[in-house]
C-alpha cells in the first residue's frame, strides 16, 4: 500500500484499502462476538501488585486513507492504589489507550490488533505455579466485558455537558449501574446506594439532584454526577479522560481534589489522562508520557519532573507557563507538528522536531532504555546510561 | 399547560380564518365552474341557452366573479359556517358534513392500517440500518426504500394491479366489494363481507405502505446514527449495559424525539384520505370524492373538505407540540 507520492492515493489503491479494511474489520468484530473458552483470555499477571498491565498494545483505525496506528506498542503498568498520569499532545493516543482498556474504541473502524491488557481481577485465583491470574481484556469477548465495565473499571469523560443522557433523570441513570451489576437488587436499595454516591461526591442536595434531569445541573455538578456514577460499581480502576478540560478553573481544582480524595478513601487506582502537566504534578504517583502512539518516557512523578530525559518531555515542561517567570519572553513551544500516523517510518517519530537530534536517530525506532528501576526512556541519547 | 393549549386554540382560529380566505379565493378563481361543467353539452345542443346558465349560476351563488362577488360569497359562506352549516354539496346533493362523515371511515380504515404498518416496518428497519451501518443489510434496505420514495403512486399502483391482480389474479383490481356477491344478513354473512373488504383493500394498503416506508425509515436511520455517536451512548456502554439496552433504551428514547414531530403530519393523512390511491383503486373514500368534487368545481364540498384538513393539521401540530414536552424533559410548555 505504500505509494511513491505520499499525499495522493490512486483509485486502485483506495479500492484495495477499502477491501482490506472490510476484511480486517469483519475478522476483529467476529473475534469480539465469539464464544470463547475462559482459558483463552485468562493469563498470569507479571506482578500481583499491578492492577493493569498493558503490554505492547496496538490499537488501530481502519480508515479510507489507510490504517492509522493510534496506539502503537504501548506498555505500562497501573499499580494498585496509585494514580497514574498519562500526558501527551492531542492525537497521541492517550484516549484510545484508555478506551482500549474499556473495549470502547469506536467499532468497527477501531480495533485492538495486538498486545495484552491484563486486568488483575479479584474474582480470579492464582494458578499452579503461584502466579496471580488476570483477564486479558484485549482478547475478551464483548459479552464478558459487560461484567467488567462499570463495575471493576469505570470511566469519567471529558464532556460532562453531553455525557449524560438528556431524557433520563440522574437517579435513573445512577440506579442503572446497581441494577446491572448487583443482580436481585430492589428499587429502594438502588436508590439508597445512588444517593449515598451523590453524597460521597459532595452534592449537597442529593435527593433533589436524584430527581433532576441533566439539563437542570451545571457543568461541575454534572461532572460530580459522572464521578458518582463511576463510583457506584465500587471500581478498582477509574479512568478519568481529561475530566477537567471542559470545566472552569475553580471547578477544576474542586474536581481534582475530589478525585484525589476518593482515590484515598475507596482504595482504587486512577488513570488520569490530561495534557496539563500541572495537574499531573499535583496528582500522579507515576507518569507516562506518550507521543504519536508510543510511550517515550515513563517513571515516577519525581523522576519525570526533576529529571526529565526525553527531549520531548523536556520540551513539554519548558512550554508550561510559570507564574514566576518573567513574562517578557514568549512562551516556549515545541516546533513542528505530530507526524501523520499513517505509514510512519521506522525511526524515532520525534526526530523531525527534536533539538538534540544526532546521527544515530536515523536508525530504527529507539529501544526502551531502563534508567532506574522505575524510569524508562526511548531515546538514543541515553543508550549508554542503562542500569 | 391548560393556558398554553387555550392560547394555541385561540391562535388556531385566526390561522383557520386565513386558510379559509385563501382556499375560497382560489376555488372561486378556478377557470371552470360547476354549472359550466354540468350543462356544457346541453348548451352545445341548444337545449338551454346562456341566460339559463347565468340564472343557474346566480342560484348556486357563483355568478359574480368580480372582487365584490367573491367577498360577498365568502361572507355568506362564513356566515353559514358560524351557524354550523357547511352548505350543501353541488355534486353529491347532500349536506357537506354528511358527505364527509359518511365517506371518511373507509379512508380512515385504510390509513390507520397503512400508518401502523408503516411505523411497525420502518422504525425497526431504520434502527437495523443504523446499527449495521454500511453493511449489506443497510444497503439493501436503503436501496429498496429509496425506490419506494421515488416511485409515483399511480405508476406503482398500475404495476401492482397489472402483476398481482391482472396477471396472477390474486387480488381484485378495484372497488370495495365483489360485484356479484350477495351477503346474507347474518354473522357468517357479515364475516364473509368483511373478508371480502380486506381482500379488496390489500393492494391499496400495500401500495401506500411501500411508498411511505422510505421517508420514515431514512428519518429513523439518520436520527439513530446521530444518537449512536453521542457521548451519552458511550457513557451507557461504559456503565456495563448490554448493547440491546443501550440501543433500545438509551438511544431509542432520544431517536423518538424528532419522530414525534411526524405526528403532526399523520393526523390529516389519517382522516383526509389518499386522493390518488383511492382514485386508482376505485375506492369511494373521502380522498376520491374530494378529487372529483375539485374537478367539477363543487365549491361547498371543496371548502368543507379543505377546512376539515386544515383543522386536522392545526390539531396535529398542537398534539405534536404537547407530545414533544412528554418525550423530551428539556421542553416545557407554557409561557
Amino acid at each position: 500500500m505504500a505509494s511513491k507520492n505520499k499525499h495522493y492515493i490512486s483509485i486502485k489503491e483506495s479500492r484495495e484499502i477499502i477491501k482490506y479494511n472490510i476484511k480486517q474489520m469483519k475478522y476483529y468484530e467476529s473475534l469480539k462476538k465469539r464464544k470463547a473458552n475462559q482459558d483463552e483470555y485468562i493469563v498470569p499477571m507479571k506482578d500481583s501488585n499491578n492492577l493493569i498491565e498493558i503490554d505492547n498494545l496496538k490499537t488501530v483505525f481502519f480508515t479510507d486513507n489507510g490504517t492509522v496506528m493510534s496506539v502503537n506498542g504501548v506498555s505500562f503498568e497501573i499499580p494498585k492504589n496509585k494514580i497514574v498520569g498519562v500526558v501527551g499532545e492531542s492525537g497521541c493516543g492517550k484516549s484510545v489507550t484508555s478506551l482500549s482498556i474499556m473495549q470502547l474504541v469506536q467499532a468497527p473502524q477501531g480495533q485492538i490488533i495486538e498486545g495484552e491488557i491484563r486486568f488483575n481481577s479479584d474474582s480470579l485465583q492464582t494458578n499452579n505455579v503461584n502466579q496471580k491470574l488476570g483477564y486479558n481484556i484485549a482478547k475478551m469477548p464483548t459479552q464478558e466485558m459487560y461484567n467488567i465495565r462499570g463495575k471493576d473499571i469505570t470511566m469519567i469523560f471529558q464532556e460532562p455537558m453531553t455525557s449524560l443522557n438528556p431524557v433520563f433523570t440522574i437517579g435513573y441513570q445512577l440506579d442503572e449501574v446497581s441494577f446491572v451489576h448487583k443482580p436481585g437488587v430492589t428499587k429502594e436499595e438502588a436508590k439508597a446506594h445512588s444517593i449515598e454516591m451523590l453524597n460521597k461526591v459532595g452534592i449537597s442536595m442529593p435527593e433533589h439532584v436524584y430527581k433532576s434531569y441533566p439539563h437542570e445541573l451545571s457543568g461541575g455538578m454534572r461532572q460530580r454526577v459522572m464521578i458518582a456514577m463511576a463510583l457506584a460499581g465500587n471500581p478498582k480502576l477509574i479512568i478519568a479522560d481529561e475530566p477537567t478540560t471542559a470545566l472552569d478553573v475553580t471547578i477544576q481544582a474542586q474536581i481534582l481534589e475530589l478525585l484525589k480524595d476518593i482515590q484515598k478513601k475507596e482504595q482504587c487506582s486512577i488513570m488520569l489522562i490530561t495534557h496539563d502537566l500541572g495537574v499531573i504534578a499535583e496528582m500522579a504517583d507515576y507518569v507516562v508520557v506518550m507521543y504519536a502512539g508510543k510511550v517515550i518516557e515513563k517513571g515516577t512523578a519525581q523522576e519525570i519532573f526533576h529529571n526529565p530525559l526525553h527531549p520531548y518531555t523536556i520540551g513539554l515542561q519548558k512550554s508550561k507557563p510559570l507564574i514566576t517567570s518573567s513574562s517578557q519572553k514568549p512562551l516556549y513551544s515545541i516546533p513542528g507538528q505530530v507526524p501523520n500516523p499513517i505509514n510512519l517510518p521506522d525511526n524515532c517519530y520525534f526526530k523531525g522536531r527534536c533539538n538534540k537530534c544526532c546521527e544515530k536517530c536515523n536508525g530504527k525506532y529507539p529501544k526502551e532504555i531502563k534508567v532506574s528501576d522505575t524510569h524508562y526512556v526511548s531515546c538514543y541519547l541515553y543508550e549508554g546510561s542503562e542500569e | 399547560m391548560l393556558k398554553y393549549i387555550i392560547k394555541r386554540i385561540a391562535i388556531s382560529v385566526v390561522i383557520l380564518l386565513g386558510v379559509s380566505i385563501i382556499i375560497y379565493t382560489m376555488v372561486r378563481l378556478m377557470p371552470n365552474d360547476y354549472v359550466d361543467n354540468k350543462y356544457a353539452s346541453q348548451l352545445q345542443s341548444g337545449a338551454i341557452n346562456q341566460e339559463d346558465i347565468d340564472r343557474f349560476k346566480a342560484l348556486y351563488g357563483i355568478g359574480d366573479n368580480s372582487f365584490e362577488g367573491i367577498v360577498g360569497g365568502y361572507l355568506k359562506w362564513i356566515g353559514n359556517l358560524a351557524k354550523g352549516d357547511l352548505g350543501t354539496s353541488f355534486k353529491y346533493e347532500k349536506p357537506v358534513e354528511q358527505v364527509i362523515s359518511e365517506n371518511m371511515w373507509i379512508s380512515f380504515a385504510i390509513a390507520i392500517v397503512a400508518t401502523i404498518l408503516q411505523f411497525v416496518i420502518a422504525i425497526p428497519l431504520g434502527i437495523g440500518s443504523a446499527t449495521h451501518q454500511y453493511s449489506i443489510r443497510d444497503y439493501v434496505v436503503t436501496v429498496f426504500t429509496m425506490i419506494g420514495i421515488s416511485l409515483p403512486t399511480y405508476f406503482f399502483a398500475a404495476i401492482v394491479i397489472k402483476v398481482l391482480s391482472v396477471d396472477l389474479g390474486l387480488f381484485p383490481p378495484n372497488g370495495l366489494l365483489s360485484a356479484t356477491a350477495n351477503y346474507e344478513d347474518s354473522f357468517a354473512g357479515s364475516l364473509e363481507k368483511f373478508i371480502d373488504i380486506v381482500h379488496h383493500l390489500f393492494l391499496p394498503i400495500l401500495v401506500s405502505v411501500f411508498l411511505s416506508i422510505g421517508g420514515l425509515m431514512r428519518y429513523t436511520r439518520t436520527n439513530m446514527l446521530e444518537v449512536l455517536n453521542a457521548d451519552y451512548i458511550r457513557t451507557a456502554r461504559a456503565k456495563g449495559l448490554s448493547e440491546k439496552t443501550v440501543i433500545y433504551k438509551h438511544a431509542f428514547r432520544n431517536t423518538m424525539i424528532p419522530l414525534v414531530t411526524m405526528l403532526a403530519g399523520i393526523l390529516p393523512s389519517l382522516f383526509g384520505g389518499m386522493m390518488i390511491t383511492e382514485q386508482v383503486f376505485g375506492i369511494d373514500g373521502i380522498g376520491r370524492l374530494a378529487y372529483q368534487a375539485l374537478r367539477e368545481g363543487d365549491i361547498p364540498f371543496v371548502m368543507g373538505y379543505n377546512m376539515f384538513l386544515a383543522i386536522l393539521t392545526v390539531i396535529g401540530t398542537l398534539l405534536s407540540d404537547i407530545m414533544y414536552s412528554v418525550v423530551d424533559p428539556r421542553v416545557k410548555l407554557g409561557k
